[in-house]
């Protein structure tokens, strides 16, 4: 892939990241409180996801175009990052049987 | 000159081992005692602490080592070592799908030295290997046939030193056998189709040396030769400097890959294609070029594809013939595997726009992620075609979705939609043909099922 390479912006998949705006994939996503931090794809339909926040890293990526994060939130989770949802297509029921 | 040793004979500085363009510098080998190489043997009886054993006879004897099992040795190339934990984890790999004999063979004192040195030194432990492998046939009845020797790097020639040494050796797996010294030599002093019965290779730092401080042959010296990515540089091995280092296994880690990214990726997927075969297909095609344009796509019948890395000797190797290339992608980080379609969608929109659609592919065992098809004027009507590498085994797909969108404000809200998608499956050519009515605006995911 010849597009351009940052260190700060335009991060590939793998690189380390602050903050998700970094990245390509505009995910910054750490395993663990601990761990680094480093850009990774998004999270497809029916999987684990985190809902946008203003924090700068997930511990569970944000959905890909057209998928909503949907789970249970609480003002708890929010505080400490921990609002984990399902990625779930929203026009999902009324276009099966086009 | 000449100097000898016991049991492993006699080694020259002559031709072709020196004073040709290509080995211009002449060294004899180390003896086996200063090289101190140590064969750490795994078996099921003890995954994880080795016995180490030694060309004697008693000392295998008294060992866990049994005959009536496969037995692979693992080598590693140069400045590496015996213990470092790729070997260590790829024999704990093999032993969690098949009772074998594993032996990881560390040369790390004949391997830390100046490259010119380590290049022949390799030739006396190769005489070992094939004086062991003797002694399985003569004390413990194992044929040479269910003898495998994987090398990494300069491993990949000190397997074929002994497979040399030994007629009718069963495989050898050459993991990017190393360049300089080796590439363009007579087959005597490199690995070639000769010195097993079965040899498959696999480049991934294919360019040359100088001045790419490519370390790994392009030259193919197999019956099957396996070009994952092209050969020459590995995705997830451009990362930025800091990102390299500060690896996720650690700074050791980091800085194996930071020296050797492209070298070292040809074990990795090795490793993963034990547990994984169907996650890296080899679509017989004599270059990248070919494969990306999609001309060597799909795998039919006469067209066969094998598995790279550990189950590639399912494959069976048309007699006489040899050098067979294929290609294949690999994903950025572990695990590494992918599976390769054909996706051809019509689209149909209010008018042409310039934007970008994504597909994602559904199916019995999941679903992938999107993969963008094109970018560029999206016009209704026209078909657009592209082959992606899918992160997932979906099986056989139950439907797809459509999205698109533009970076540019719409404020005359531009509908599109894709009123087919054809996707065809590399490994079998199987065909899946969905179709669509509605069109979507931006972001909007479009479902299409399959055609009545």
């Amino acid at each position: 892939t010849t597009d351009k390479r940052g260190i700060i912006i335009n991060l590939n998949n793998g690189e380390l990241c602050a903050i998700s705006a970094q990245c390509k994939s505009s995910c910054c996503h750490r395993k663990s409180a601990t761990s680094l931090a480093r850009c990774a794809p998004q999270s497809a339909e029916s999987e684990i996801c985190s809902k946008k926040s203003l924090y700068a890293t997930y511990y569970h990526c944000t959905c890909e175009a057209g998928l909503k994060c949907e789970g249970d939130w609480s003002i708890g989770g929010s505080i400490v990052n921990s609002n984990f949802g399902t990625c779930v297509d929203p026009h999902r029921a009324k276009t099966i049987n086009n | 000159d000449v100097v000898c040793f016991d049991n492993i004979g006699c080694f020259s500085d002559e031709m072709p081992w020196s004073g040709t363009t290509e080995r211009p510098i002449a060294r004899l080998p180390w003896s086996p005692e200063k090289i101190n190489a140590r064969f750490l043997l795994f078996t099921r009886q003890n995954p994880d602490s080795h016995m180490e054993i030694s060309t004697n006879a008693d000392v295998i004897s008294r060992s866990t080592y049994q005959p009536n099992r496969t037995t692979r040795f693992i080598t590693h190339g140069f400045i590496d070592k015996g213990d470092e934990n790729w070997l260590i984890d790829m024999c704990k790999l093999m032993l969690s799908i098949e009772d074998i004999n594993c032996i990881c063979v560390d040369w790390k004192s004949g391997s830390r030295t100046l490259y010119t040195q380590a290049a022949n030194n390799i030739r006396v432990i190769g005489a070992q290997i094939a004086y062991m492998i003797s002694i399985f046939g003569e004390n413990f009845q194992q044929k040479p046939e269910n003898v495998h020797i994987i090398g990494h790097s300069l491993g990949a020639h000190m397997a074929a030193e002994a497979g040399r040494r030994t007629p009718r050796l069963g495989r050898i797996t050459g993991l990017d056998p190393a360049e300089p010294y080796f590439q363009g030599c007579p087959t005597l002093v490199r690995l070639d189709p000769s010195d097993a019965l079965f040899v498959d290779a696999i480049h991934t730092d294919a360019l040359p040396v100088v001045p790419y401080l490519g370390f790994g042959m392009s030259q193919a010296v197999g019956h099957l030769d396996f070009y994952p990515n092209g050969g020459d540089s590995m995705p997830g091995c451009e990362k930025n400097i800091i990102s390299q280092i500060v690896d996720i296994d650690g700074i050791w880690e980091g800085t194996r890959d930071f020296v050797a990214c492209n070298h070292l990726r040809s074990y990795k997927y090795y490793s993963d294609s034990i547990l994984n075969p169907q996650g890296f297909l080899g679509y017989p095609c004599s270059n990248y070029d070919m494969f990306e344009s999609g001309q060597c796509f799909p795998c039919t019948s006469t067209n066969k594809c094998p598995y790279m890395g550990h189950h590639a000797d399912q494959f069976k190797v048309p007699n006489g013939v040899n050098k067979m290339k294929f290609q294949l992608n690999t994903g950025d980080a572990r695990p590494f595997s992918l599976y390769r379609y054909r996706v051809t969608a019509t689209i149909d929109g209010s008018r042409t726009n310039l934007g970008n659609f994504k597909v994602a592919l559904y199916g019995v065992q999941g679903n992938t992620r999107q993969y963008q098809i094109y970018k560029g004027m999206m016009s209704p009507g026209k078909t657009y075609q592209l082959l992606i590498d899918v992160e997932k085994e979906v099986d056989d797909l139950t439907y797809v979705k459509f999205i698109w969108n533009n970076s540019v404000l719409n404020p005359l809200l531009p509908k599109f939609g894709a009123t087919k998608i054809t996707v065809q499956r590399g490994r079998d050519g199987k065909m899946f043909q969905f179709c669509g009515k509605n069109m979507v605006r931006e972001n909007i995911l479009q479902t299409l099922s399959p055609c009545k």
